[in-house]
C-alpha cells in the first residue's frame, strides 16, 4: 500500500512539474511578444508619418485600378520571367548533379571530406536568399536575364541535391549489388542502378522547384536582372500606382498559370 | 522506367539535340551572349575572391548591427504568430472537407492563401513600405502576408487528409462547428501543425533577414547600405553572419522537431 501511495505522490509531483514548466514557457511566450509589440509597433513606427486610419486608406485607395496602357508591354517580360524561371531550374539541375552524388553517403568518392563538402555547399545554397544571390550576379555578369537565371540556379542547386542525394541514400541496394556482382563499373552502378529508381522523385522535385522559381524569377527585377521585377520597379519609382497593380496581376497570372501546369505535371507522373 | 533500359539510340540523340536547339532559342530570345554564360562561373569565382574575400568579420560584431540582428528575429517572430493566427482560419476555411461553409468562406480562404503565397515577400515589402512608410511595421506586414501564405497552405492540406470519421462520428452526435474542430479535427493535426509552426519560423527568418533591403528593418537594411557603399569585405560580413543565423535556426528547429515526434510517440 505504502508505496502505491509513494508512486501517486511522486506522480502527482511530475505533473506538478510538467504544469509549472508550461506555465512559465506560454509567460515567456507572452513576454516575448509584448516586447517584440513594444519595440516594432510602439517605438520604431513613425506614427505622425501614416497619421490615423484615413491616411492609410488614402495610400491604399492609390493602387485601386488598372493601368490598361502598359499591358501590351508587360507580355515580353512575362514570357521572360517564365523563361527564366525554367532556365534557372534546369542549370540548378545540371549544377546539383554532381553536388547530390557528393552529398550521398553511400555513393560519395572521399568519405566524410566529400560528403562535407557536399553539404557545405546545400546549406550555402539554401541559406542565401536570391537577392543576394542576384546582387552578387548581377555584379559578376551584368545586368539582363543572365544574372537571374544563375541566382535561380544557385538557389535551387541546394533544394535539388538535397532531394537528389537523399532519395539515393534511401535506393534499394539489391539492383546495385546485382550490377557490381556481373562486374559493372562505377558509372554502370549509377546509370543503371540508381537513377531508374530515383527518377520519379527527382521529377518530382524538379517541378516543385520550378514552381517555386516562377515565384523568384518575378522579383529578379528589383536588383537589376530582367523580367516583371523590372517593370515593378519602373512603375513604383514613377508612382504610377495602378501600373503597380497591373503588374502585379501580371505577376499573380503567371504564378497561376505555374501552379496548373506543375499540379497537372505531378498528377501524370504519380 | 521502362524507357531507361530499352536502347533506342537514334530517337534519344533527336530529343537530346532538339532540347539544346530549345535551350538555343531560348538563350537567343533572351539576350544572352554564350561567351558571358560560359564565362559566368569564373567571373563569379574572381569577383569573390577579388571584392568579398577578405571578410570583415569585426563589422559583424558593430553594436548597431548586432541590433538589427535582434530587429531581424523579433519581426521574424511577430510575423509569424499574426501570420499564423490569421493563416489557421483561413486554412480552416479553405480545407474542403471541413470548411464552415463551401460557398462563401472555401473560395475566400482559397484565394487569399493562393494570392499571398504568389506574391513574393519583397514584393509585399515595397507595397507595406508605400504604404505605412520606412521601418520594422512594413517588415512585419509584409511577413505576416508570407506567413498567410506558407503555412496557409501547407497547412490546409493537412486538413484536407484528415480521417473524416471521427468527425462525422462528434458531428453526427449534435455537435457545433467549434466542438467538430476542437475535439473531432484538433487532436488529429496537432502535431502537424507544430512542425508546420517550427519550418514556418524557419522560412519566415530567412525571409526577415533580406526584407531590410527593401525598406523594413533589420538586417537588410545594413545590407543595402553596403552594398550601396560597395563595401564589398563588409557585405560578405553580413552574408557570412546571415547564413551563421540560418543555420542555428534550422539546427534548432530540427532539435525541436526531434523532440516533439519524440514526446508524441
Amino acid at each position: 500500500m505504502e508505496s502505491f501511495a509513494l508512486d501517486v505522490n511522486t506522480y502527482s509531483q511530475q505533473n506538478y512539474k510538467k504544469i509549472i514548466k508550461k506555465i512559465i514557457f506560454y509567460i515567456t511566450l507572452i513576454v516575448v511578444i509584448f516586447l517584440s509589440v513594444y519595440f516594432i509597433i510602439v517605438l520604431d513606427t513613425d506614427w505622425h508619418r501614416i497619421g490615423s486610419g484615413g491616411g492609410i486608406l488614402e495610400q491604399l485607395s492609390y493602387f485601386v485600378g488598372l493601368d490598361f496602357t502598359i499591358m501590351k508591354h508587360l507580355i515580353v517580360p512575362t514570357f521572360e520571367t517564365f523563361l527564366m524561371a525554367c532556365l534557372g531550374t534546369m542549370l540548378g539541375l545540371f549544377l546539383s548533379l554532381p553536388v547530390a552524388w557528393l552529398g550521398a553517403r553511400n555513393v560519395t568518392p572521399l568519405g566524410m571530406v566529400s560528403f562535407g563538402f557536399a553539404r557545405f555547399l546545400m546549406t550555402i545554397s539554401r541559406s542565401v536568399h536570391e537577392i543576394i544571390w542576384a546582387l552578387i550576379f548581377v555584379g559578376a555578369v551584368g545586368l539582363g536575364a543572365l544574372p537571374g537565371i544563375l541566382a535561380l540556379a544557385f538557389r535551387s542547386v541546394g533544394f535539388i541535391s538535397k532531394i537528389i542525394s537523399e532519395s539515393i541514400e534511401g535506393a534499394d541496394k539489391k539492383p546495385i549489388e546485382a550490377i557490381r556482382a556481373a562486374g559493372g563499373s562505377g558509372f554502370d552502378i549509377m546509370y543503371y542502378g540508381i537513377i531508374p529508381q530515383i527518377l520519379p522523385t527527382v521529377i518530382g522535385t524538379i517541378i516543385f522547384e520550378w514552381d517555386i522559381n516562377i515565384r523568384r524569377s518575378a522579383i529578379m527585377g528589383l536588383v537589376g536582372a530582367g523580367g516583371l521585377g523590372l517593370a515593378f520597379f519602373r512603375q513604383m519609382h514613377m508612382s504610377n500606382y495602378p501600373g503597380v497593380t497591373t503588374v502585379i496581376i501580371f505577376i499573380f497570372l503567371l504564378i497561376i498559370i505555374g501552379e496548373i501546369l506543375s499540379h497537372f505535371l505531378r498528377k501524370k507522373i504519380n | 522506367m521502362k524507357d531507361i533500359y530499352q536502347n533506342n539510340t537514334s530517337k534519344k540523340f533527336v530529343g537530346v539535340c532538339l532540347f539544346f536547339f530549345v535551350i538555343y532559342l531560348c538563350f537567343l530570345y533572351l539576350g544572352i551572349d554564350f561567351e558571358r554564360f560560359f564565362s559566368a562561373l569564373g567571373r563569379f569565382g574572381s569577383l569573390i575572391a577579388n571584392r568579398y574575400y577578405p571578410v570583415d568579420l569585426e563589422y559583424a560584431l558593430d553594436p548597431g548591427y548586432l541590433q538589427s540582428i535582434l530587429n531581424s528575429v523579433q519581426m521574424g517572430y511577430l510575423g509569424l504568430v499574426i501570420g499564423v493566427i490569421i493563416a489557421s482560419v483561413l486554412a480552416y476555411f479553405a480545407a474542403a472537407n471541413i470548411t464552415p461553409s463551401k460557398r462563401i468562406a472555401y473560395p475566400i480562404g482559397k484565394f487569399l492563401i493562393i494570392f499571398s503565397r504568389s506574391i513574393h515577400e519583397t514584393i509585399w515589402t515595397i507595397l507595406f513600405v508605400t504604404i505605412v512608410g520606412f521601418g520594422m511595421l512594413a517588415g512585419v506586414m509584409a511577413l505576416t502576408m508570407y506567413c498567410i501564405g506558407f503555412f496557409g497552405k501547407l497547412f490546409s492540406e493537412e486538413l484536407e487528409n484528415v480521417n473524416m470519421k471521427l468527425v462525422e462520428t462528434i458531428r453526427s452526435n449534435g455537435s457545433n462547428e467549434f466542438q467538430v474542430f476542437a475535439y473531432g479535427v484538433w487532436p488529429q493535426v496537432k502535431t502537424a501543425f507544430t512542425g508546420i509552426l517550427i519550418y514556418t519560423w524557419d522560412v519566415c527568418f530567412r525571409a526577415s533577414t533580406i526584407i531590410g533591403f527593401f525598406g523594413a528593418g533589420g538586417m537588410g537594411w545594413y545590407l543595402k547600405r553596403n552594398v550601396l557603399q560597395l563595401e564589398y569585405a563588409r557585405v560578405s560580413a553580413i552574408i557570412v553572419s546571415i547564413i551563421v543565423l540560418v543555420v542555428l535556426s534550422e539546427s534548432l528547429s530540427a532539435f525541436m522537431r526531434n523532440k516533439i515526434q519524440k514526446e508524441t510517440q
